[in-house]
């Protein structure tokens, strides 16, 4: 079975100690270092929630799959619309469709045209 | 006996409303429309073909703009060439110049 894209891991090869951090920025495309720096203010201002609520993370997530390392930039950026919104990433995809279709169609009629234009060339050959 | 009531209230209010609450919200929550694994493998491979379609129409786009620059125009209004087309055919009988033929608009 595939591993899921939409699931929370930890991203421990760019975690600072159990990847809990690189791996919400990971999942909802934010910059690490403004989440951490939140993680520190929260822990700093509030109580001590925030350690458990870190441990308990780096305790029930798993590690993120050995195959989405090899993901593009672009691919990751991608799946990180599914997970904000999977409809908006469906609707854009389908965006993407329609516009091949309209420029597939522009060339078509080019084609099919000039072969009009061509067989009148012959035409007139004859 | 105010307190007694009071207790009750709190005690409703903890065990049963609480509780409630919650599993009101986790039931919406778990209804709600996700993806699942098949979705998921849909939309990679959609999103994937649809990048692979747009690189092989970029270079068929590329490849026409070489032959004739102006094809999209003429791909625009179809109409136009017709009543285009004519004229060059009169002018191709009249002059023969070999210059490229600037189809379209």
């Amino acid at each position: 079975m595939t591993p899921r894209h939409t699931k929370f891991y930890r991203d421990k090869r760019n975690g600072r100690w159990l990847g809990v951090c690189a791996g919400i920025a990971d999942y909802t495309g934010l910059d690490v270092t403004l989440i951490r720096i939140a993680t520190v203010l929260l822990t700093i201002l509030g109580s001590g929630m925030t350690i458990i609520a870190y441990l308990i993370a780096g305790w029930m997530a798993p590690k993120k799959p050995i195959e989405f390392a090899a993901e593009t930039p672009e691919q990751a950026k991608f799946w990180q619309g599914v997970r904000a919104s999977p409809a908006r990433t469906v609707r854009d995809v389908r965006s993407r469709f329609r516009d091949i279709d309209r420029r597939l169609a522009d060339v078509e009629t080019y084609v099919t045209s000039s072969n009009s234009q061509l067989a009148r060339e012959i035409e007139q050959l004859r | 006996m105010e307190e007694v009531m009071m207790a009750i209230v709190i005690v409703g209010i903890l065990f049963i409303a609480l509780p409630w609450l919650i599993f009101h919200y986790v039931t919406k929550w778990k209804s709600q429309a996700t993806l699942t694994t098949e979705d998921e493998n849909l939309l990679d491979e959609l999103h994937d073909l649809a990048r692979r379609l747009d690189d092989r129409l970029c270079t068929i786009e590329r490849i026409m703009t070489a032959e004739n620059p102006a094809w999209r125009s003429v791909a625009c209004d179809p109409a136009a060439i017709g009543l285009e087309d004519r004229s060059i055919a009169e002018s191709s009988l009249s002059a023969t110049t070999n210059e490229p033929r600037r189809i379209g608009r």
